[in-house]
């Protein structure tokens, strides 16, 4: 009967296509669906990592936990900030950059070129590259402030309470500038030269152009450039594990999780912790996908 | 309203001059088409004009001012884009508005203005319309309208309607020819379409690797042309080209000898070159006749294409030579059958060995 329905030449094209995407299923639910289906189902238990075999249930308690624990609420904040500012700044410099890599400059190829760099260098090491230039007795971060007399004494930028998470976020900047740049860049080699000089026989200001014709025309790309971001900042690690340890002033919510699942070997509450920066992650989605696509359609 | 005048205008883009020198002058009210092929600098030279290219040499004066150093803002010009160059984020009429809004019009002059402008493209019911949401045609009335409403001393079109499908074009032909008597204004019209140049302009400038080939009403281009290459461009199908060989001068005109010893006297107006100089005929298909027997030159059909209100007959000389003749659209006629072609003085032209006309 379903014969009859589908026409032998779709049912083929249907069968191929599931063919082709099962590999790929496979190895999403293999590295992605399994640890997370455990990690959801660890965090509704007392589990260690000594007695991964025996533990018992219990319920929210893993997160009524989380909820009074100053701690963890401070890596929230932590992780707010450092997302809301890096992201920000981030997203100025890289518009600036961009513009300036889109105009016609002499030997702009090497430029772009050189402005990827940061962002090749894997993480780790530019975080431990960065935390030998910030080091308090030997960096050269110091020692430039001293020389040109910025500073009075050597600072402990990465021990600092107070400087740890702007050196980080500063860190971050560096590293990631390089992306939104080139994210930014792509839209607008994208845009057509002709409505910049449909602007200058219109006699518009090119302050006034920017605003009132690049900036919308770009914006759909900046989303998807912010919310990368914004995804990645959130769950951000490595930065704040190399340059600062697990010190609370700069404390993420994945530092945070790493801590309790594998310092204190706590797998049951370290996994409310991800679970809860999973939701986290997905609400900053969601929020973002919506909010982003009503704003196109009411300005755009 | 006000002319514009070129003076020794020259262009180049880093060594390679594109504008070799152009002498120009567009009466106030005056509509002239740039015509050529591709790559001929009629678009550059239009640019230049607009001030979105600078001279390399050369002035150039607008209602009499010379506005070598003026921005494209302050020479009194509008240009429609081939492309329409719209901002696709407005509407229609946030396009038309956005050159207004920003150089402090007060709102109601500019509504007045964005209005009236839809009025006369008659588009007053897509304004509040996105450029996405409007066809080709749509859209080009939109450019349009954005040049309007900026009351322009001269209006400038890159290609305007190449971008439009074949029906649309003759329409939006019609509509230009209908807003250049209305807004009476100077423009100057940039197209690779020879039919466009002759419908709409009241003189044409044909233009070939940056030089002024010829400049002249329509009609002077159509029956004087100055040279080979105006003569090929324009007039559609185009002239025919035949190698002839001169005899020498006979009463204000040549005689040559067509394939087939076939004599033809072609008034002229230069000096004769000598006899046995190797010249051009060209006829356009337009002017070929067909006699039904006697004398004329004998033509073998290769070819017939019908188009329905006329027939083109390639048809194959002689000596080998070919040739296009224009035929009315039912006339009988087959590939092979044998033809004899009556060619008028008149009407045929003859070009020197250089490509210029005698």
């Amino acid at each position: 009967m379903n014969a009859h329905r589908t026409p032998s030449l779709e049912r083929q094209r249907r069968r191929a296509a599931w063919l082709f995407l099962l590999p790929m299923l496979v190895v999403l639910a293999g590295v992605a669906g399994w640890p997370l289906v455990r990690t959801v189902f660890f965090s509704f238990t007392d589990a260690t990592l000594g007695t991964l075999d025996g533990f018992r249930g219990v319920g929210l308690d893993n997160y009524l936990w989380l909820m009074r624990d100053p701690v963890w609420w401070r890596a929230v904040w932590n992780t707010l900030l450092f997302t809301v500012v890096s992201v920000a700044v981030e997203t100025a410099l890289g518009l600036g950059i961009a513009l300036i890599l889109n105009a016609h400059l002499p030997g702009r190829g090497l430029l772009r070129a050189a402005v990827l760099i940061p962002w090749a260098i894997p993480t780790v090491v530019s975080a431990q590259m960065w935390g030998w230039m910030f080091h308090d007795l030997y960096g050269v971060v110091n020692a430039i402030l001293l020389g040109i007399g910025l500073i009075a004494e050597p600072r402990a930028w990465t021990a600092d309470p107070d400087l740890a998470l702007p050196v980080v976020i500063a860190v971050d900047v560096w590293k990631s500038t390089p992306f939104m740049a080139l994210l930014i860049l792509a839209a607008l080699q994208m845009l057509p030269r002709d409505l910049y000089e449909a602007a200058r026989v219109d006699g518009v200001h090119p302050v006034k152009v920017f605003f009132r014709v690049t900036l919308p025309l770009i914006r759909p790309a900046l989303m998807v450039a912010v919310l990368f971001r914004t995804l990645d900042a959130l769950r951000v690690f490595d930065l704040m594990y190399v340059l600062t340890g697990n010190s609370r002033s700069t404390m993420s919510m994945s530092v945070y999780a790493r801590q309790y699942l594998i310092d204190f070997q706590d797998v049951g509450y370290g996994s409310a912790a991800a679970t809860v920066l999973v939701l986290v992650l997905a609400a900053a989605t969601v929020l973002a996908v919506t909010l982003g696509r009503v704003r196109v359609d009411a300005g755009g | 309203m006000a002319g514009v005048t070129l003076r020794g205008v020259r262009k180049s883009f880093g060594r390679i001059e594109v504008i070799h020198g152009v002498d120009l002058e567009v009466a106030d009210g005056e509509f002239v088409a740039f015509v050529g092929p591709s790559g001929c600098g009629k678009s550059t030279l239009l640019r230049l004009i607009a001030g979105l290219e600078e001279p390399s040499a050369g002035d150039l004066f607008i209602g009499g001012v010379r506005v070598n150093d003026r921005p494209p803002a302050a020479r009194g010009i509008a240009m429609v884009f081939q492309s329409y160059a719209l901002y696709p984020h407005m509407t229609a009429y946030q396009n038309m508005a956005f050159g207004l809004t920003l150089s402090r019009t007060d709102k109601r002059t500019i509504e007045e203005r964005v209005r009236a402008a839809a009025r006369l493209l008659r588009i007053e019911e897509l304004l509040d319309r996105k450029p996405r949401d409007l066809s080709g045609g749509q859209r080009q009335r939109v450019a349009i309208g954005r040049a309007i409403v900026r009351e322009p001393q001269v209006f400038l079109f890159d290609e305007p309607l190449s971008n439009l499908d074949a029906g649309l074009r003759v329409q939006m032909r019609l509509e230009i020819a209908r807003l250049k008597a209305d807004l009476r204004a100077t423009m100057i019209y940039v197209t690779h379409d020879q039919v466009e140049a002759m419908t709409l302009a009241d003189r044409i400038v044909v233009l070939n690797a940056g030089r002024v080939e010829q400049a002249g009403t329509p009609l002077e281009l159509y029956h004087h042309p100055r040279n080979r290459f105006v003569a090929g461009f324009i007039g559609s199908p185009a002239m025919n080209a035949l190698d002839v060989v001169s005899e020498g001068r006979a009463d204000g005109a040549v005689r040559v000898w067509l394939p087939g010893g076939v004599p033809l006297e072609v008034p002229v107006d230069g000096a004769a070159p000598p006899a046995g100089t190797r010249l051009t005929l060209g006829v356009r298909p337009e002017h070929v006749g067909v006699t039904d027997g006697g004398a004329g030159l004998v033509a073998t059909v290769t070819a017939v294409e019908r188009l329905g209100g006329e027939t083109h007959c390639h048809v194959a000389l002689e000596d080998g030579q070919r040739l296009l003749v224009r035929r009315d659209g039912d006339r009988p006629v087959t590939a092979g059958e044998r033809l004899r072609l009556n060619l008028r003085g008149e009407t045929a032209h003859l070009f020197g060995p250089d490509g210029q006309r005698l």
